[in-house]
């Protein structure tokens, strides 16, 4: 299927079709993904799987309404059946809008360039990327008992057409490889990971690379056999740069998501303009850097991605908006429109958000701490918008002593409000550097990348065993 | 779809492959959510595709697509072949063969069908009218559900293996935002049925709320060991990543703390753990799992005695036994994996106010955030930020929230010295458990 000369009367008519009985806004998303993913456990690649995907969906709006059908039958009977869905479930006497022709198809190339098509590389050679993996990750210790090694690539062509006459298509490639590794001394079983990935082709790996991460992730594992139970009680904490990002992509990043604001949901709703972070916190959400793990030329609402600045030195400046929730609060989208798959509603997510880097160095922030927790590596979280309270598993941990990293801490969670730990931000390094992730919302999972550089809460609840 | 599945076996054939199992999937559901008293979001899906699995000489390479065009038949077997290629052999990897009958289970109700949109948004509303009606304190519903699923499932297999069968399920669904001097907390409930007549849509309104109304005023309390009452929804959570160890995939590749045990006493001694596929009322019962092995009934703990795991076709022949029936598909785009069915948790029941009544300290948790990240399956570690209500001198006091509660998961096990009489069906994994009390936990606050 070949999208970007896909039939643009089939479109018009279809977004016609929707808007029959009523509605104000009209939208076809069409979707043609292939992916292909490798995995390697005890040494030996498993069933590898590659697909096809391919559907259409049809939106209609209507005030705050939203009415979603879609079919994988990408065909003028798919697309007919999906506006007459849509059609049917407007209640009669909603207002209709009117329609603008669609203009010429605008796509951005240059945007996240490829430079070798994931397509165009053998699945042997990618086999030997993850078999090196595993080979590096055992070379570390006799201890590390096993090796999960995985290489994923997609190539995913979007078409979206609306009622206001935007005509969009974006082809995103991604490729990935990720390593989790457990390592194993009597009883205690500890466990690393490490991911590299972007919008980008196979020229972000080598066997050099692949190896590294690999061994990467078996080094946290070993160094966490050492590890003693974490103690409980409120301390000072240094998140390290990398995964660090990931506490404020949960703690913060979500509750600036329009569709939380928008209900009340958010302790960041009516807070625009008002102190929400120490002066030393400045934050952004970036879906436009280039071959980004979270980013695209446009959303999937046919938006170009930006750099939106949404703490700027402790105030917030800036809500992520999709069209629905930007129409709402009679703001400009923001480029962050993002859905899974044509299964799913547009809403709006995170692309990379960030705490933006300060200038002080990582020793230092350490050195100017003589009791405290290190927390190298996040496991993930949970947050409640509502509250900003979240809880955060530490993969990779350790106490601080006397201004020194020492004891290697497991079992430790980190607890808190997302205002609350924002406040107490008050050390900042320039040690910048973002990890990839996939981030769960509603149902949904898309590419995200967190980020931040090494920085220091004051006072933070740790949960531990010890 | 089983012309396409003999299509698919017919092209793979041609291309020199003799073992192949063909997956198909043919679907319909509906999502509403409604929002102050309106429809707010309404989704309508159909959803199709097949997935082949190829055996090669112990090596399997699997495809998909949605696109059942001829052409695209042909992309899908030809990957699958060099899928298979890449894929490294093993001994014990090879295509299902026909064990016996299906179980005798129909999760299907033909009134799901029936239901029109109005009906459906119908029950959305009531859940959001039940819950902002349950306490003046509720001033926001987030979400207010309905959701449905009508799919048939097809396999066939040069083995042999021929089936298909028909599910649906429902479910509604709130999420409620309690308010009081600034602060604000939230709760959930569920209701799930075969049919949109099992929904009592206004009392997952009203316990939504309660969840929620009942923590306001939540603060830290002080740090102690102390025993907790896991509620149903809770100890649904807790059971379904304790599952992932009971696998065999997971003993098998060395990361199950259970490896090894059976036999052994892992857990209090009331507790019978089951994995039940066949359970007339069970969100994922079905005939048959996602290989066409019949779905059967498998008892993993009892008496608190590790009894054994569950197996799919692969980890069944790597442990020479038979399959439990438990490989599961995601859908046609997915691999089978060993997971479980309905996870039954029982034991002999003692009411819950008896329960409070005989405990000096402790907590009802009601809520905890960052089992799925706080829990570590492999080590059994675990650390969870948790909300509930107090238990002082056998009544309930304050709420609490922002505690930590941690321990390893079978030191939780083992500490499980009764078990509620309120259990009830938990979607997204479909668990059926009642509240569970556990001695000893350790409880981090102030």
């Amino acid at each position: 299927m070949d999208l970007a000369s896909f039939d643009t009367a089939l479109l018009h008519a279809t977004i016609e079709r929707a808007l029959r009985r009523g509605g104000d806004f009209a939208e076809v998303f069409i979707e043609d993904r292939e992916s292909l993913g490798l995995r390697l456990e005890d040494g030996r690649i498993e069933q590898t799987s590659g697909g096809r995907e391919t559907g259409a969906a049809v939106r209609l709006l209507s005030g705050e309404r939203t009415y979603y059908a879609y079919s994988d039958a990408v065909d003028e009977a798919g697309l007919t059946a999906a506006a007459d869905a849509v059609a049917a479930a407007v209640s009669a006497g909603e207002r209709s809008a009117g329609l603008v022709d669609l203009g010429p198809v605008r796509s951005d190339p240059g945007r996240n360039p490829v430079l070798t098509p994931p397509g165009e590389v053998t699945i042997a050679h990618k086999a030997e990327l993850v078999r090196a993996g595993d080979d590096a990750a055992r070379s570390v210790s006799d201890e590390i008992v096993q090796a999960i090694v995985g290489y994923g690539d997609t190539r995913q062509k979007v078409l979206i057409a609306n009622s206001l006459g935007d005509l969009v298509a974006d082809d995103r490639t991604r490729t990935r490889y990720t390593a989790q590794v457990v390592a194993r001394r009597g009883d205690v079983i500890q466990t690393g990971h490490e991911t590299v990935g972007g919008s980008a082709g196979f020229e972000l790996l080598d066997e050099v690379i692949a190896r590294r991460t690999a061994r990467t992730a078996a080094e946290k594992a070993r160094v966490m056999l050492d590890s003693r139970p974490a103690p409980v009680g409120a301390m000072p904490v240094v998140l390290a740069n990398g995964f660090g990002g990931t506490l404020f992509h949960e703690a913060c990043g979500h509750g600036l998501e329009a569709d939380t604001i928008a209900k009340g949901a958010s302790i960041y709703a009516g807070k625009m303009g008002e102190v929400v972070a120490a002066p030393i916190v400045s934050a952004y959400d970036e879906g436009s850097i280039t071959n980004g793990w979270g980013s695209q030329a446009f959303d999937d609402e046919g938006v170009p991605t930006q750099k939106t600045l949404v703490i700027e030195d402790g105030r917030l400046t800036g809500y992520l908006y999709d069209r629905l929730r930007a129409r709402q609060a009679g703001a400009a989208p923001t480029g962050n429109g993002r859905r899974q798959s044509f299964r799913h509603v547009p809403i709006p997510r995170m692309t990379t958000t960030y705490i933006a880097p300060g200038d002080a160095d990582p020793d230092d922030i350490i050195a100017a701490t003589p009791r405290g927790f290190y927390a190298k590596s996040l496991a993930g979280g949970q947050v409640e918008p509502a509250s900003g309270n979240f809880v955060f598993g530490v993969a990779e941990g350790y106490l601080i002593e006397g201004g020194r990293i020492t004891t290697p801490l497991r079992g430790a969670t980190l607890v808190g409000n997302g205002i609350d730990i924002l406040m107490k931000i008050d050390m900042i390094a320039g040690d910048f550097e973002v990890k990839t992730g996939i981030c769960g919302k509603d149902g949904q999972g898309v590419p995200v990348g967190t980020g931040q550089a090494t920085l220091r809460i004051a006072e933070m609840t740790v949960g531990g065993t010890g | 779809m089983f012309e396409i599945l003999d299509a698919v076996l017919e092209r793979a054939q041609a291309l020199g492959a003799a073992d192949v199992e063909v997956f198909g999937e043919r679907s319909t559901s509906r999502r509403i959510k409604v929002y102050r008293q309106e429809v707010e979001q309404l989704t309508a899906a159909q959803r199709r595709g097949v997935g082949v699995r190829v055996f090669s000489g112990g090596a399997v390479g699997h495809a998909y697509t949605s696109d059942l065009s001829d052409g695209a038949l042909d992309a899908l077997v030809r990957q699958a072949v060099d899928n298979a290629a890449v894929s490294d052999p093993d001994e014990f990897m090879a295509l299902p063969r026909p064990q016996g009958e299906p179980a005798d289970v129909h999760p299907y109700d033909a009134r799901l069908a029936d239901a029109t949109d109005e009906q459906r948004i119908a029950v959305a509303l009531e859940v959001e009218a039940a819950a902002l009606a349950a306490d003046p304190r509720v001033k926001t519903v987030e979400d207010s559900m309905y959701v449905d699923a009508d799919g048939d499932v097809f396999i066939a297999s040069t083995a042999g293996v021929r089936g298909s069968f028909r599910a649906g399920q429902c479910y509604a669904f709130a999420y409620v935002l309690a308010e009081e001097e600034d602060q604000v907390e939230t709760g959930y409930s569920y209701g799930v049925g075969r049919a949109l007549e099992d929904l009592d849509a206004a009392s997952v309104g009203s316990e939504a709320a309660t969840r929620a109304t009942r923590l306001l005023g939540a603060r830290k309390c002080p740090s102690m060991k102390a025993p907790v009452i896991l509620d149903p929804f809770v100890s649904a959570a807790f059971f379904g990543v304790l599952s992932s160890a009971l696998t065999a995939d997971a003993v098998q590749k060395n990361r199950s703390l259970f490896a090894g045990r059976e036999g052994e006493r892992v857990a209090g001694d009331l507790l019978e753990l089951v994995d039940d596929g066949t359970l007339p009322d069970g969100l994922d019962s079905a005939p048959f799992d996602g290989e066409g092995i019949p779905s059967g009934r498998t008892p993993l703990i009892s008496g608190g005695v590790l009894q054994g795991f569950l197996y799919d076709t692969y980890t069944a022949r790597k442990a020479g036994r038979a399959s439990t029936g438990n490989g599961m598909r995601g859908g046609y785009s997915s691999l089978p994996g060993v997971r479980p069915s309905n996870l039954v948790v029982a034991g002999p029941a003692t009411p819950l106010d008896e329960i409070v009544a005989g405990m000096e300290q402790g907590v009802l948790v009601t809520d905890a955030v960052g089992i799925h990240s706080g829990a570590n399956p492999i080590s059994g570690e675990f650390s969870v930020g948790i909300s509930g209500v107090r238990i002082e001198n056998g009544s309930f006091t304050t709420p609490v929230r922002e505690v930590t509660l941690a321990g390893d998961i079978v030191g939780m096990l083992m500490g499980i010295r009764a078990l509620g009489d309120d259990a009830r069906w938990v979607p997204g994994g479909s668990v059926f458990t009642p509240s569970v009390v556990i001695e000893g936990m350790s409880i981090g606050g102030t």
